[in-house]
Order: structure tokens, then C-alpha cells, then sequence
């Protein structure tokens, strides 16, 4: 059995918002794997569950039907606790906001993710000015997110993303801030992460650009996965 | 991972704080008025506290003083006695019948009684003369900086202290007044024995005393009674009581404290300085939990990042309890900086600001607990933050 080995499982997953009359389906039925190493894509049109379905798969919210397998592992009966436990121990987010610390200089960012995953003290500097480097920010480390540009401030959320080497890496409209070449880097570094460190990637988007890049394309309609296809193209 | 011998102490030394200090501290200096603001709250509560809680530590030391620094092991008082400033009389024959009591060692007279004190330049003054045994010295002047306790032996030699010299209207040893009509001769200074009731204390032996006070040869105020050693306290104390009958018998600890309730409960003052002091507490808490929930809504969407970033809510809770604790170090710092100012500014009035180390202890701990339940509103907010507004 490598069910362990697969990094998020969902089956049967549901979710609505509110009950009675407002009640809302956002999530139907959703059932598939995201596996390491590739880039997964999540397509659909606006309200189409997209933001809804990658916050399931990253723990920050519960799944109303269905269940939910990190590394193998259910989370039903999972307590807020528990789910940042697991979301500090399995996951990397970046935000379409960045959602930077302002207040930190580019390699504190990253410090403070490796702190909260008791990384010690001595190694973060370190370990942060690294991942910049694997991103091509080496020399941006003591700038403040506000003395960065938007491909900047997004490959430092990526950095800080990765922070502790998390086996998957979930990506709410990476780009959609960003002009169209940063916003084509972007995604390059994203599918590099996949490949190269066999991270298991997702990221929701409407951009065109990013599109080459999936290894794995995903469509939602009204809460329902409609297709599931492998690209033959290998981008660039 | 392999650490070479060089780099470590390299490392060591550029160990970056914990990263809930590191956000504490930016979350501060980022908004200097408010951080400003709540310093200057913080600081005005210790100040507030601190003076307050100081006089009346000082006040009570005041009220306590005479008895505080009087030998005895228990005090006879005239029964109903409440505090040491203000007696009926005891027939000095009663001197024997405690000395009579198994367990009592010696029996010593102590006097104190107001009388009027006429200044050289005329005018009156209420004093509180104080009468003692110049052969054991229970209940002489204490801090005597002018002058030798010998002098008193003369019949109308009296000490007075230095903080109400000008009050009494007297500068220099030999400078005579009258008491009661009878000349007095100041033969000695001391200082920094303060009285609570406005009456300066004037020493003197208890034989001058009942003169100048028109006592009785054979009566006295008080009789402090030394314990044979290894007597039992309690059941001399009990066999004075029954032996002598319509007396108190205070072990002297006991009677500092009566003296210190009397005075601070009958003039209301412990009650004003406490509430002050409350006062200074409350303003304390609003301040540093409206300073630093500002902050902390201003930071909302950085603490849901952390959260959805998977960091456990101590953490979060960490870097608003270390706002507030930098702010309570810094505010308190500069308070009791203040406080002791005030405090040696009043040295050489006749009210004492009293800081002694528990005091400060306490202040520390108030002011701790003042910062602590200021964080508790934000804490609260924090509770309940969703992390997946995030992505909103
Ligand atoms: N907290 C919520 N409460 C109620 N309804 C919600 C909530 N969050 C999302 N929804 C609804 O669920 C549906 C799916 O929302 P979701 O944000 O997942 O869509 P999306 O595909 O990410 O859309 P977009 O491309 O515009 O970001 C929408 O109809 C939305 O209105
Ligand atoms: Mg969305």
C-alpha cells in the first residue's frame, strides 16, 4: 500500500457554507489525488470552488461531506490545533496578497516560518538567505517587502513558502498581481520546485500564462471537478 | 549537520531573537505614538502606584515608628489603648506586680503625653513629649545626629528632630522654649523621626516628662516588659493580663500594627491612598489594553497569515504578552525612575515616601499584572481570527 506516499487524498469531499436556507454547496463530490512532483493547475470560472477546494487540501478549513488524507492520515475529528499542526508540518501557502510580514526585512519572513517550525535560532539566518538564493533573491535579503517589487515580494512568499521543506506547496492566483513576464517567472520557479524537489504543487489560477507550466490540469464548474488532464506539451 | 569550531561561536553571537520578540518588537517601533502612549501610560500608572503605595507604606512606618523602634517584648497599655500616640495613664506601682509575673525580667516606664510647646518667638505648637528610662534607653531617640543621649539627664533637656526644627521654631543645640510653661532646653537633634499626628515627638527622660506634662510622680503611660529567657511570650502575656487586670498587654508587633490600622483606617488615609493607587491600576490597564488592541487589530491580517502558516495559537499569544511585556519593563523603568525622584525630593519634608524592596516587588508584579490583563482583550480578538480570510 503507498497511500502515505501520496501527499493529499480526497474522496467524496463536500462543502457548504452556512445551513438552512442559505445554505451553500461550494464543494461537491470531490474525489482525486495530488501527487509529488508535479504541478497540479485548478481552472474554473469565478466562484467556481476553486479557493474553497485549496483550502480543504491545505487544512485550513473542514470539509462539511467526504474525507481528507494528509500523508495518509485522516483529519476528520481534528481540532483547530491539530489542523495547524498539520498545515506547519505538511504544507507551504502563497497568497495572491503575498500577505508579507511588513515589518520584516525579506529573510526575517523566512526566518519566522522556520521558527514557527522550531527550526533553532542559530541556523534560520542561514537557511533563509539559501532558499532566497534558490530563488534569485540572494540580493534582496535586507530589503522590507515595501522596497520590492510584486515578482519580488511573490518570490519571497515562495521562499517563505518552502520553509522546512514542505511536501506540498498550495498557490491561491500567484500571479495575478503580476505583470505578464514576472508573472511567467513565477510559475517557472513554481514547476522547478516540483520537479526538482519532488514538492507537491497546486495552485489555482485563471492566467493563461501559467497554464503551460501544469503538469496536471484540474477543472471545477459549480463545485464539481469536470475534467482531470495530463498536457503531452512539457513547457518551454 | 557538522559545525566547525570556528563557526559556532559565530553563530552564537548572531543569534537572532526568537521570532515572537522579533515581531513584538517591530509591531512596537512600527507605530512609535502609540508605543509612545502606551509607555506614557504605563509610566503614569507606576507613578501613580508607586507614590501612593509609598506614603502609605510610609505612613505606616510613621504611625509605628516609636513603637517599631522601642526594645520590649510586650507592651502594657492602659486598657482600651489604640494607638501609641494617644493613652490614658498607668499608676507606675503596677510596675511591681508584673515584675512579679514568672517569666518577666524587667519592667521599664515609658511616657508619652501632647503637651504645649511655646517657640522662643512666641506662638504654640502641640507636642507629643516621649518619657524614657535613660538607664536601659527603651524608647530613646533613635538616628540622634546632634548632641548624646547623656544630656537628657539634665532636668530640662529635651531632643527634638531636625525635619521640625522650623515648625518648632528652634535651630541649634542650647536654643530654649517652654513646654507647659516650664523652660526647655534643646540638648539634641535627630532626624528623620516623623510623627503621623502633627505633634512632634520631644524626648526626654521619664522624670522630665512627668514634670513637663504635670504627670504624677507616680504615674506613666506604658510599661515595656523584657521576657526572662526562654520565657513563653503568650502565656506571660496572659499571666499579665490576668495579674494586672484592667490593662492590655500587646506583644509589640501587635501594637505597631493597632497603631498603624488606627491611624491609617480612622483618618481615612489608607483607604485614599489605596484607591489612588487603584486609581493608578485601572488607568494603567485601559491604556496599555487600548494601545495594544489598536495594535493588534492594525495587525490582523499578519496574525491569520502566522495562523494559516500553521503556527499554534501560543505563538501568536507569544508575540502580543512579549508588546506587552516590553511595554511593562520600559514603562515600569521609567515609573520607578520617577518614583524614587519624588521620593528624594520629599526626604526632607515630614511625610516619608517609603519604597522598600517588596515594595518595588509589588510594583513590578502590578505592573505586570497591569500589562497582562491589557493584553487580555487582544488575545481574545486573536482567539477567534480565521485563517482563511487569508485569502479574502
Ligand atoms: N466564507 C464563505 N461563506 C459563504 N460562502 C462562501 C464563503 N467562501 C466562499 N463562498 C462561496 O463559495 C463559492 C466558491 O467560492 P471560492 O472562493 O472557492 O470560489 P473561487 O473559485 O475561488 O472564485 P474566484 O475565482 O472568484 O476566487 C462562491 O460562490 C462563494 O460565494
Ligand atoms: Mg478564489
Amino acid at each position: 500500500m503507498n497511500a502515505p506516499s501520496v501527499p493529499i487524498r480526497l474522496a467524496g469531499v463536500g462543502v457548504t457554507y452556512g445551513r438552512g436556507a442559505t445554505a451553500f454547496a461550494a464543494l461537491r463530490g470531490i474525489t482525486l489525488d495530488i501527487r509529488p512532483g508535479e504541478m497540479t493547475l485548478l481552472l474554473g470560472p469565478s466562484g467556481s470552488g476553486k479557493t474553497t477546494l485549496l483550502q480543504v487540501m491545505g487544512c485550513l478549513l473542514r470539509a462539511t461531506t467526504g474525507r481528507v488524507e494528509l500523508f495518509g492520515r485522516g483529519v476528520e475529528g481534528v481540532d483547530a490545533e491539530g489542523m495547524a499542526a498539520l498545515r506547519l508540518a505538511h504544507v507551504g501557502f502563497v497568497f495572491q496578497h503575498y500577505n508579507l510580514f511588513p515589518t520584516l526585512k525579506a529573510w526575517e519572513n523566512i526566518a519566522i516560518a522556520l521558527d514557527i517550525k522550531a527550526v533553532p535560532r542559530a541556523g534560520q539566518r542561514e537557511m533563509a538567505l539559501e532558499l532566497l538564493a534558490r530563488l534569485d533573491l540572494a540580493d534582496r535579503a535586507e530589503h522590507y517587502p515595501s522596497e520590492l517589487s510584486g515578482g519580488q515580494k511573490q518570490r519571497v512568499a515562495i521562499a517563505r513558502a518552502l520553509a522546512g521543506s514542505p511536501q506540498a506547496l498550495l498557490a491561491d492566483e500567484p500571479t495575478a498581481a503580476l505583470d505578464g513576464k514576472t508573472g511567467q517567472s513565477v510559475a517557472a520557479a513554481l514547476h522547478d520546485l516540483a520537479h526538482r524537489a519532488g514538492v507537491a504543487v497546486v495552485v489555482v489560477s485563471h492566467d493563461p500564462r501559467v497554464e503551460p507550466f501544469g503538469d496536471r490540469v484540474l477543472h471545477l464548474e459549480d463545485g464539481q471537478l469536470i475534467d482531470d488532464r495530463r498536457p503531452t506539451r512539457s513547457p518551454r | 549537520m557538522s559545525v566547525s569550531a570556528q563557526a559556532a561561536p559565530r553563530a552564537a553571537r548572531r543569534l537572532p531573537p526568537a521570532g515572537t520578540t522579533l515581531l513584538a518588537w517591530r509591531n512596537l517601533a512600527h507605530d512609535r505614538a502609540r508605543f509612545v502612549v502606551t509607555l506614557v501610560g504605563v509610566l503614569f500608572a507606576v507613578l501613580l502606584m508607586g507614590v501612593e503605595l509609598g506614603l502609605l507604606v510610609g505612613f505606616a512606618r510613621t504611625t509605628s515608628g516609636l513603637v517599631d523602634h522601642t526594645h520590649a517584648d510586650l507592651w502594657i497599655t492602659p486598657a482600651g489603648t489604640t494607638n501609641v500616640d494617644i493613652a490614658g495613664r498607668l499608676d507606675e506601682r503596677r510596675r511591681f506586680e508584673a515584675l512579679a509575673v514568672p517569666g518577666v525580667a524587667a519592667v521599664d516606664l515609658l511616657m508619652a503625653q501632647f503637651a504645649f510647646w511655646r517657640k522662643p518667638d512666641g506662638g504654640n505648637e502641640s507636642v507629643s513629649m516621649i518619657g524614657f528610662n535613660p538607664a536601659t534607653r527603651h524608647g530613646a531617640p533613635w538616628n540622634l545626629v546632634e548632641g548624646a543621649i547623656e544630656d537628657l539627664q539634665q532636668d530640662d533637656a529635651v531632643v527634638v528632630d531636625r525635619l521640625y526644627a522650623g515648625k518648632l521654631g528652634v535651630g541649634k543645640i542650647g536654643d530654649t522654649v517652654e513646654i507647659n510653661s516650664r523652660r526647655a532646653r534643646v540638648v539634641g537633634f535627630t532626624e528623620g523621626i516623623r510623627t503621623f499626628t502633627q505633634s512632634p515627638y520631644v524626648f526626654t527622660t521619664h522624670t522630665n516628662a512627668q514634670r513637663f506634662t504635670l504627670f504624677r510622680p507616680d504615674q506613666t503611660t506604658y510599661m515595656l516588659v523584657t521576657l526572662a529567657p526562654g520565657a513563653d511570650r503568650d502565656a506571660v502575656r496572659t499571666a499579665l493580663k490576668s495579674r494586672l487586670g484592667r490593662v492590655d498587654v500587646w506583644p509589640s508587633e501587635a501594637f505597631a500594627r493597632q497603631a498603624q490600622q488606627y491611624w491609617l483606617i480612622t483618618t481615612g488615609a489608607g483607604s485614599a491612598l489605596l484607591l489612588a493607587a487603584l486609581l493608578g491600576l485601572v488607568v494603567g490597564i485601559v491604556i496599555v489594553g487600548q494601545t495594544l488592541y489598536a495594535t493588534t487589530v492594525d495587525r490582523l491580517p499578519e496574525y491569520a497569515t502566522l495562523r494559516a502558516m500553521g503556527a499554534p495559537n501560543r505563538y501568536l499569544y507569544a508575540v502580543i504578552l512579549k508588546q506587552a511585556a516590553i511595554s511593562a519593563a520600559l514603562g515600569f523603568g521609567s515609573g520607578m525612575a520617577l518614583v524614587y525622584a519624588v521620593e528624594f525630593l520629599m526626604r526632607g519634608g515630614s511625610v516619608a515616601l517609603a519604597l522598600p524592596p517588596w515594595l518595588v516587588g509589588v510594583l513590578a508584579l502590578l505592573t505586570v499584572m497591569m500589562c497582562a490583563l491589557g493584553a487580555l482583550i487582544s488575545i481574545r480578538r486573536i482567539v477567534r481570527i480565521d485563517p482563511t480570510s487569508v485569502f479574502q
